[in-house]
Formats: C-alpha cells, structure tokens, sequence
C-alpha cells in the first residue's frame, strides 16, 4: 500500500511544472543569449515551444523568448485533434512576415484561449542586435478575466523569427516589473 | 464540487449557467416537429427559500452576476441594454422584470441562462445573427431553459454525478477521461431539455410576431461555421456529446415547426443599435485567427449587404492568411471598400500593407497616407511612417 501510494505521488508530481532558478548568462535554444543581472524562475518543462521565466509566478508574470523559429513552425503547442477533424489555426510563422504581421501573430497567440486582446502601439525597434518590431497589448484573461499588460518584440534574421514577450496584471505587477523584463530583453544577442 | 477553491468553485457555476454550449458548436438535442403553440408558459418564478438547493444555487449565481457586473468583459452601452431589455421583454413578457441580459465580450457564438435571471449574451452571437428575428430565437431559447427551471434539475443530476467523477479521478489519465465524460453529461441539458426550450423558443418568437423560419436559421448558419473544422459530420461528431441527435435534425426540427407564416425580421433594428460595436467586434474575430470559419461568416454577411465593415474584414483575413491565391481576392474586397462611404480607416491600412506586398509604391503610399490622415493617433502610426519613408523615393 505504502509502496502504491509513492508510486501515485510520483505520478502526480510528475504531472507539475518543474522550477529552476536562473541567473546570469542564459542561452535559449542554443541560439540567443541573454544577460540576467538578477535571478528569474525558469519555468522548465511546460512542454510548449518558448523558453518561459516568471518572478512572481507563471500565473501572473511571464516573460517569454522564442529563438530560432523555421517558416511553417507554430509559436505555441498544436493541440490533440480528434480523427476527422480539421485541427484549428495555430499561430504559425511564415516565411517573409512583415513586422505587421509578426504582431497579427502574437495577437493571435494571445486570444488563441478566446482572451481579449489590443494591441495599442506598434514600432520599429532593434531586438537582439536585430531590426525588427516592438508592440504593447492588453489583456483581458478569459479564464479569470484578469486584465494584463503586455510589451513584445520580435526580429527575423535569415528567415528564422527571434522573439521575446512580457506579460503581467496590469494592477502593480506591469510596472513594477517590465524594467527588469526590459533589462533581459535589451541584452538578449543571437549566436 | 469543489466549493473550497476559488476555481472550482468559478467551475461550478460556469456549468451552473452554461447550458447553452449547444450554441457554441456542440450539437444538443432534437425539436420534434409539432405546432409550437401548444406548449405552456409558466408564471412568474418565485424565489426560491435560501436554506433549498436551488435557493443556494440563485444566491452562487447572485454573486456571480454581481462579479460579472464589475468585471471587464461586460460591454456597457446604455442603448444596446435596453434594446436587449425591450426584445425580452416582447418575449417574455411578464418574466423580463426578473431577467437580465449582459453582453460579454467574447469573439465565439453562445448564450447561457442562470436559474435567477442572469443571461448572458456573447459578442460573437450577435456579429453572427442577421436580424432581430434571429437574436429572439436565441433569447426565446434560453427563455425556455429559465422557465421551465432546467438548471436546477441539471444542478441535482451534477450533485449526484460529482462523486463518482470524485472517486474516478482518483485513477489517474483513464479515471480523467471517465470523469471527463461525466463532467460531459452534466454539462449540457439533457435531449428532452433541449427539445422543450426549442418549442417554449419558438412559441415566444411567433407570439411576439417574428418570423420563426428564421430560428433554423441561426442552427444553419452556425452548421456552415462548424463544418470548416468538424467536416461534413460537423453536428453528428462530437467527443463529449456523442450521445445526442445530430445538430442538422435539429435544423430541420425546427423548420418543420417554424411554419410559413413569416412575420416581423427588424433587420433593420437590429444593425442600428449594434453598428457602433461591430468593428470592435470584427477585430476580434480577426484576431482569434480561424479564418476559413470567418470567411465563412464574412461571405454570408457580405451576400447580404455591401458594407465597407464586412469587406474590411474579410479583405483582412485573405491578407492575413495569405495564401498564394488570397491575393486577388483581399485586393479585389479592400479596393471595392475604398469606393464605399464610412469606409473604416483600419481599410486602408490593410490596403495599403497589400500593395506594399505587391510591391505597388504608388498603391501604397495613397493607402496609407489615407490611413494616417483618417488616423493620425493610430497605435501603429511610427510603423507606417516608417513603411511611407521606405517607399518614397
């Protein structure tokens, strides 16, 4: 019994989210390095396509990089689709995108759990030694209905797309936290 | 139920008044094809002692429609308030001082109904509707499930089904699935549910001098929209409802008991009070990124009227989808939507990004710098600016 009983632990542990503390250099995905003057959460397996690091939980805070994406690859994991079906638009990057476009993109990652989502600012910025684009959104959480703020920025570089998001309750955490975001995201470099 | 927890207990009251997940997609129930008239309406509801269970449960839903009140997803508009008020009240009659009617900004097509009067409509279900005859069926509809009080009896099938689903999840992955369709069944109302707030729907509809063949209506539209994902099968397939009759019987259920009176559409009502919303609205339904099942919508609306909102919208999905043949067609709807009056601004930003992929400069320019001067304060002005700098010589 007390043997099951580990066992149903060990699989129930299993199923939790494993986190790592992170400081100083990091490399995403071998091919994007950041600096990390102070220590971050690393949330480890999440099993979704993008490096995830929070400071006062994945449910509130969460600053996201995708390094190296290929035209055809999705910015999220593609759900189960049952036999039959047509599995529903994931958002995906394509060859060419235009800074626009990379923005329609996030804009649909960020609705893809029918959240609201507006987008209020759009312009070229510089990401990882890239010219590219920086955007700020809001968030309305359609499972908690909790309002965020959001800031991004995205780069295309020899046809891979490079890009970094930061979100957080619009109430305190936004502004109390972006500059440290801001902080990881200005020293983020590609390899 | 897991009243200890705030999710679990958001969870419970979401299936308290979530019946009507048979709007968002998931086939439920079968209308019998007989004259509508014949069923009664019931008096006005009394509330209900608050030491029973269904007291208990008006009082959750009290509170969870005080929340909804202060929370950010409820569309506040005095006019669009009291329109919905007056077409319940057309329905309804005696009943509508105890019902109320939210809006809630949501891009999917669904309406709930709690035991204590609280309805909830979503934007995406009235982008999706043509005319007024069409949103009373859907009201009438969930009229019917408050008055014959579904939620309670679905309230104390879900108590004695918990559990069970308690005890099963226990067991890992194939306990969750076990509980998953447990969870399935209490859901949604039951066939016989469903079959009695179809005929208490269309009753009200006729009663109050609207078309009931507009009713099936709703279900067809909603069945075109499901097929691009779910296939010709789109309303017989469904994983947590397989039980249930296919959605298409339902349709022809309803026709049969629609008759051909016809009767009063207000299409013309309707687009008044909502045309300050829609292009919020189409933005949204943009941005959830199922463009087959939105081009669907936008083509069925766009056959009905030439409005420079719906040829935005789809000329944007075209762009955005950008397939090799979507070209012409986002090209042919954006530039039909310049020539209109009341041509929205976001028209000729998204015209202007097309030329710029066909590498039209002149095109563009014009495009854009229509857009600036309809939208000196856009978001994405820098953006643009820097696109025109780019393309002018």
């Amino acid at each position: 019994m007390k043997r099951l009983i580990i066992l149903l632990a060990a699989v129930w542990l299993a199923g939790c989210a494993a986190v790592v503390k992170v400081e100083g250099e990091q490399v995403v995905r071998n091919r994007l390095s950041v600096q990390l003057p102070s220590a971050w959460n690393r949330i480890a397996n999440h099993h979704e396509p993008f490096e995830l690091w929070t400071q006062d939980g994945a449910a509130l805070d969460q600053l996201r990089f995708w390094s190296g994406v290929k035209p055809g690859e999705a910015l999220i994991r593609t759900s189960f689709t049952p036999a039959g079906q047509t599995a529903p638009r994931v958002p995906t990057f394509a060859a060419n995108m235009p800074p626009d476009q990379l923005v329609s993109m996030f804009e649909m990652l960020f609705s893809a759990d029918g959240s609201q989502v507006k987008t209020d600012r759009i312009e070229p910025a510089r990401f990882a030694g890239e010219n590219g684009v920086r955007f700020e959104f809001a968030v309305i959480r359609k499972t908690s209905e909790l309002q965020l703020r959001g800031v991004g920025w995205a780069a295309v570089r020899n046809g891979e797309l490079f890009a970094a998001t930061f979100t957080a309750p619009q109430l305190s955490f936004f502004q109390r936290l972006l500059p440290k975001a801001e902080g990881v995201v200005a020293t983020a470099r590609l390899r | 139920m897991n009243a200890g927890s705030p999710s679990g207990r958001r969870r419970f009251l979401r299936t308290a008044c979530c019946h009507c997940a048979a709007w968002g997609g998931l086939g439920l129930g079968l209308a019998h094809a007989q004259d509508a008239a014949d069923a009664t309406i019931a008096p006005r509801l009394e509330r209900p002692a608050i030491d029973t269970d269904e007291g208990g449960l008006w009082a959750m839903m009290d509170r969870e429609e005080r929340r909804l009140r202060r929370g950010p997803l409820v569309i506040r508009d005095e006019a669009l308030s009291t329109y919905l008020r007056d077409l319940v009240c057309r329905l309804g009659g005696e009943h509508c001082t105890d019902v109320r009617v939210h809006v809630v900004r949501t891009a999917q097509f669904n309406a709930s109904m709690a035991p204590n009067g609280m309805m909830q409509v979503w934007s995406g279900l009235l982008l999706r509707v043509d005319n007024e005859a069409q949103l009373a069926a859907v009201l009438g509809h969930e009229l019917g499930h408050y008055l014959e009080r579904h939620s309670v009896e679905r309230m104390r099938d879900l108590k004695a089904k918990s559990s069970a689903a308690m005890v099963v999840s226990m067991f890992g992955l194939p306990g969750a699935l076990v509980g998953l369709g447990i969870a399935a069944s209490a859901m949604g109302f039951s066939r016989d549910q469903e079959l009695r707030a179809d005929r208490i729907g269309m009753q009200l509809l006729r009663r109050a001098g609207y078309d009931g063949r507009e009713f099936p209506k709703v279900w067809e539209n909603l069945l075109a929209e499901l097929k691009v994902t779910g296939g010709e099968d789109a309303g017989r397939r469904s994983v947590l409802f397989a039980t249930h009759p296919p959605a298409a019987d339902r349709r022809d259920a309803l026709r049969a008991m629609a008759g051909e009176a016809g009767g009063r559409l207000g299409t013309e009502e309707l687009e008044r009070v909502l045309a300050p919303h829609r292009m919020d609205w189409l933005q949204e339904e943009i941005r959830r990124g199922q463009y087959e099942e939105s081009l669907a919508l936008l083509s069925r609306k766009l056959a009905r009227s030439d409005d420079p909102h719906y040829l935005y919208a789809r000329g944007e999905v075209y762009r955005l989808r950008n397939r090799d043949d979507d070209l012409p067609p986002a090209l042919a709807d954006l530039q039909r939507g310049s020539q209109l009056l009341k041509a929205p601004p976001e028209l000729f930003r998204s015209l202007g990004l097309l030329h710029q992929r066909r590498e039209d400069a002149a095109g563009a320019i014009g495009a854009f710098e229509r857009y600036l001067a309809a939208a000196p304060e856009a978001g994405d002005a820098g953006l643009i600016k820097t696109y025109l700098k780019e393309l002018k010589p």
